[in-house]
């Protein structure tokens, strides 16, 4: 009998060992909210080229989002620890960031950003880029699915006329930042909801 | 038969052992997150990661961010080490019954 509980005691230890690793190792800071920001973002930028301002539109709102990004997620995180996987994928939108508004800013000033077809392919090729390093680093079959879309759009825009390169880039932007990032929004409460309390 | 190994008394205790498998997960992190996680009081958080910090198997680092005190947890390289020890010892005591 007491060999009984002792073996109980020990499976008991090895489940809070497992339990907690996984615990400490969960990613519990909030993303879906950041893909859809920047879908708005992104539609910000469209909507204020296509009125007329297409040398600042795109740095200016880009760096808009990377403030606002900043500022929320600098709230939202709070005492989480870091983690080594955190500050990759971390870094992988980071260095995204840095390199979308350096080349926007320099070819927008530089009066270079006039073939849209080219635009398109640049960006989407970037956010291809980002999901792929992303869904590879996490196995996330979901985001790698967003990925491949983004490498669609940027070698379907070569290809089609203006029109449909917007309608393209339109459609890449709301599936891979919109619907992902809603989606990415419920199943983060579906994750809050399903974790229990912990007693140790 | 051969011997079975003996558990390391320090790591046995629950809640050191639940420390410092959180800990092994990530790079330091915050007393009151180690609080979250576990529930414990202040007082008996505070003991056990002092034993764990007496054993040199979490190392403490103190700060002031905005003007805040901060203490961040990290586990040490003998600490890993020790959790996995503990580890393989519970598994070869365990045996054939995991």
């Amino acid at each position: 009998m007491q060999d009984h509980n002792t073996d109980r005691e020990l499976k008991e230890r090895l489940n809070l060992i497992e339990h907690m690793i996984a615990e400490g190792r969960r990613n519990t800071e909030s993303w879906g909210w950041m893909f859809i920001l920047w879908g708005v973002v992104y539609y910000l930028a469209i909507a204020w080229s296509a009125w007329g301002h297409g040398v600042w539109a795109w740095p200016i709102t880009v760096l808009i989002g990377v403030v606002v990004t900043g500022v929320v997620a600098s709230r939202k995180t709070g005492n989480q620890p870091e983690t080594t996987l955190g500050r990759a994928i971390g870094s992988i939108w980071i260095a995204l960031g840095i390199s979308m508004f350096l080349l926007f800013l320099a070819l927008g000033v530089s009066g270079r950003l006039t073939d849209q077809h080219v635009f398109v392919a640049v960006i989407s090729a970037i956010l291809g880029m980002a999901n792929g390093a992303s869904a590879l680093i996490l196995r996330w079959k979901v985001q790698f699915a967003c990925a491949v879309v983004w490498w669609v759009a940027a070698v379907g825009t070569c290809f089609g006329t203006s029109v449909q390169s917007l309608i393209v880039f339109l459609v890449a932007i709301f599936l891979c930042q919109i619907a992902f990032g809603i989606y990415g929004t419920i199943a983060e409460v579906q994750q809050r909801k399903r974790r229990g309390v912990i007693h140790a | 038969m051969p011997d079975l190994p003996e558990l390391n008394p320090v790591v046995h205790g629950r809640l050191r052992l639940a420390l410092l498998s959180l800990l092994s997960g990530v790079e330091e992190a915050e007393f009151t997150w180690l609080r979250a996680k576990t529930e414990a009081t202040d007082g008996n958080l505070g003991a056990q990661l002092l034993k764990l910090e007496e054993a040199r198997y979490v190392a403490v680092q103190k700060k002031f961010v905005l003007r805040k005190p901060q203490t961040l947890y990290r586990i040490t390289e003998t600490g890993r080490a020790a959790l996995t020890e503990y580890i393989q010892a519970l598994k070869q005591l365990l045996g054939p019954a995991i």
